[in-house]
């Protein structure tokens, strides 16, 4: 057998209690009242409405208008789109035909501790529609929390519409140096076949006039025409931010609304699973992994100590991947079916060293040394333990693809996601690759390293008969 | 069932003799030869279910079936509290249709708290229903000004796309698995592991469905979450089970008798499938007793699934998807004998 240096199992162990310990409780610092977060710890993870709550809004047609079924299942499936769009996957979304509401539910933002609905209920329920209007006659001006202006509001000629957002095939958020090297950002727009030909009559007809571009009430930019646009592209420039951009082209990708909308009511909804669903799970989680813990140890000996660090990283690391410990991956929202998936997997990882710790006992017990049981017992545990593994990462896959943001079966059943299902996909994913890394990797290195340590080269520690030496 | 009697007849060996040879003298526990009783169980169960089904029909939670949304608003202070698990049973005895409770905070400022109740399945709530809910909530806390809201009847927001959608995500999953079963296993007939282990799935899946009939529970998302997780659970049981066989059917020899490799195999695994299910057990039991502690209903109606289907993973791992494998086999067995 390969012997691995003694040190080895310390310093893993060491970082893996190190690593867990800030992916489970954050590090963050105060200055004043001010909580500064390093790393992300269990307390920033962004909880689906069933454990902690959201926002539920009811929207009703505007102006008493009577929405016939088809518009507001379009009206539905538009919002919904635009929810996918900014990330939120696990939200509820009904329609009620008879008296033509719409009531979304949706959880609370990441990052954010004073959550604000009324700019998340605006944002979903604004009628995006994109309107190409002769001159720039306003009504009125607000200033923005810029300092810039905002005109509101077409009136005179501007008031007749020249083209809507129907005519955009695709819109996009492009960037570029202007003349100064400053970046600037833009939308640009890819207009249909009828789009494309409209656009060239309205930049004949108001050939080096002002045509100017609106998102519902606001004017976002007033070019003046240079020349005649037969290729079915335009561009709206207005001084964005690569955010404001990025949004506006999702917005009018996801498509405006057939009537507009204004909020019923709308209000903070507590946790659908009750008030202390996390406090208790929390509870739980605690005493669960104390008994794990007792159970390997005592049936274990040693490998189940091992396991039980081991098991320790496997959680760090799949809370990690949850709550945005590495930046590389957004935090996620977390929903019941999630920490299912993540039972599942921690699971699956005492199931890896039970495997293993079984093997080793079987092979003490026939009568092999040590070395040669740790040996044979690791080798044919493997196959098992990754084919196991390897099935449920298919399904875990499979799942994730189909109920997530990528949607591959959108094509016959339309743009939706079930945040609930993505949500165990994901951290079932994540779980079962850390059990590959802690119960399989660390976890035999460790075990080597410390059958090397003298007064522990015991048969009995390893599972064998107590009499044995 | 008569090749049945053909297997027990090739098995020369008795009982001692095979423990005595595969197992240094321990006992070998004869799972194949026990298969009528585990299957009449699981049929059984199942029939049981079925005819439930039948009495009770199924409840469908509000995001599959649809069904009436009645908002209530009322006030609460500390003189007056509302606990929201005890309005939520009080509401519930008041009908028979089951029902959801959310509980919001109005932001709009007009009437502090609200509760909406939603009826599953129930799309037009009769008027008097409404007012006698309102009555009744207005008798029982008359100092919380308990007023009627609103009423919405909404679509299932998890309806028949949805689960069209369900089962394609299954279907594809299940081709590939058992493609990768298929590759992996080809030493002990892969194709035949990978549908005897998704067979053993379905079972699974069946038995959790039972339990939500004869309980009664409805079908929501936690019934979803619980299903994926025992899919998972069961999958992993059933491959490590076949990964033992595999690797006993290399130590045996090829001219074994399937029957006995997959006994020996799975008694030697025995101890890892009973440490792992109790371990698991332990968690989610963990779960359910602090679910009760906090009287927190929804997660209890997670967790009791949850343990059965356990249960029922392990059960099916060895005592249905082996069996069968070991059915199919020899009936390939005695295909190629005949020609």
């Amino acid at each position: 057998m390969k012997r691995v240096p003694k040190p080895v199992f310390f310093i893993v162990a060491l970082l893996i209690l190190a690593f867990s310990f800030t992916a489970i409780f954050g590090v963050s610092y105060y200055t004043g009242d001010n909580k500064n977060t390093v790393l992300k710890g269990i307390g920033d993870i962004r909880w689906g409405i069933d454990i902690r709550g959201g926002v539920e809004a009811t929207f009703k047609p505007a102006n008493n208008y009577d929405a016939t079924d088809e518009q507001l299942e379009s009206a539905k499936s538009i919002i919904e789109l635009r929810m996918i769009s900014q990330g939120i996957t696990d939200y509820e979304l009904y329609a009620d035909r008879n008296s033509d509401r719409i009531i979304v539910r949706f959880p609370w933002k990441s990052d954010e501790t004073e959550f604000n609905a009324v700019n998340a209920i605006e944002e979903i329920s604004s009628t995006a529609n994109l309107t190409f209007r002769p001159g720039k006659s306003y009504e009125s001006t607000d200033v923005g929390s810029d300092g810039e202006y905002i005109y509101k509001t077409p009136t005179g000629d501007t008031a007749t519409v020249l083209m809507d957002g129907s005519a955009v095939e695709n819109a996009e958020a492009q960037y570029y140096q202007d003349d100064s090297g400053k970046a600037q950002y833009v939308v640009s727009l890819t207009l249909n076949e009828e789009g494309a030909k409209t656009f060239e009559e309205i930049t004949t007809t108001y050939l080096n006039q002002t045509v100017s571009i609106w998102m519902d009430d606001i004017m976002l930019s007033a070019p003046t025409v240079q020349a005649t646009i037969t290729d079915g592209k335009a561009q709206i420039s207005g001084s964005f931010t690569a955010k404001e951009a990025t949004e506006l082209a999702q917005k009018i990708n996801a498509g405006a609304l057939p009537f507009q909308l204004e909020t019923a009511n709308y209000g903070n909804i507590s946790a659908t699973l009750g008030e202390n669903a996390l406090t208790a799970m929390a509870y739980a989680a605690v005493v669960a992994f104390i008994l794990i813990a007792l159970i390997m140890i005592i049936f274990y000996r040693l490998p189940g100590f091992i396991a039980i660090i081991a098991l320790i990283g496997q959680m760090g690391l799949t809370v990690a991947a949850v709550s945005g410990y590495f930046p590389a991956f957004p935090s996620f929202t977390m929903t019941l079916p999630g920490i299912a998936g993540m039972i599942l997997s921690i699971g699956m990882g005492v199931d890896c060293n039970v495997i293993t710790a079984e093997r080793i006992k079987e092979e003490l017990r026939g009568g092999r040394t040590l070395d040669g049981a740790l040996d044979k017992g690791s080798k044919s545990s493997l196959s098992a333990i990754i084919d196991g593994n390897m099935t449920v990462v298919i399904v875990s896959i499979i799942l994730m693809l189909v109920f997530g943001p990528s949607n591959i079966l959108s094509f016959i059943f339309g743009e939706s996601t079930t945040g609930t299902i993505y949500a165990f996909g994901y951290t079932l994913l994540v779980g079962v690759i850390s059990n590959f890394i802690m119960g399989i990797f660390f976890s035999r290195l460790m075990l080597r390293s410390i059958a090397g340590i003298k007064p522990l080269r015991k048969n009995w520690l390893f599972g064998g008969a107590k009499n044995e030496k | 069932m008569k090749n049945d009697v053909q297997t027990k007849t090739d098995v020369k060996m008795t009982e001692q003799e095979i423990s005595e040879k595969f197992n240094r003298g321990r006992k070998i526990i004869d799972f194949v030869g026990s298969k009528k009783i585990y299957f009449c169980v699981s049929l059984g169960i199942m029939l049981i279910g079925i005819i439930c089904n039948f009495i009770f029909g199924t409840t469908l939670d509000i995001q599959f079936s649809g069904g009436a949304t009645l908002t209530f608003s009322y006030t609460s202070d500390e003189e007056h509290p509302i606990d929201q698990n005890a309005l939520h049973d009080f509401i519930q005895e008041k009908t028979t249709d089951k029902i959801t409770t959310s509980f919001s905070e109005d932001l709009m400022g007009n009437t502090g708290k609200n509760v909406s109740v939603q009826f599953s399945g129930n799309d037009s709530i009769e008027t008097d229903i409404q007012k006698n809910l309102e009555k009744d909530l207005q008798t029982e806390y008359p100092d919380n000004n308990f007023i009627t809201l609103e009423a919405n009847s909404v679509d299932a927001s998890m309806g028949f796309s949805f689960l069209l959608k369900c089962l394609a995500a299954v279907a594809l999953a299940s081709v590939l698995m058992v493609l990768y079963v298929t590759i992996r296993f080809k030493k002990i007939g892969g194709l035949s592991a990978g549908v005897m282990a998704l067979v053993a799935l379905f079972h699974d899946v069946a038995m959790i469905y039972f339990l939500y009939v004869i309980f009664q529970m409805p079908i929501d998302s936690n019934f979803i979450a619980v299903v994926l997780m025992i899919l998972g659970y069961s999958l992993n049981d059933t491959i490590v089970i076949y990964d033992r066989v595999r690797e006993e059917k290399k130590l045996i020899g090829r001219r074994a008798d399937v029957g006995t490799v997959f006994n020996v195999a799975t008694t030697k695994t025995l101890k890892r499938t009973i440490m792992t299910s109790v371990t698991t057990l332990t968690a989610i039991l963990t779960v359910y007793v602090l679910a009760t502690i906090f009287n927190i209903s929804s997660v209890k109606g997670f967790a009791l699934p949850m343990m059965i289907g356990v249960v029922s993973g392990c059960y099916s791992s060895i005592c249905i998807a082996g069996p069968l494998w070991v059915m199919w086999q020899n009936r390939k067995a005695k295909k190629k004998a005949a020609k």
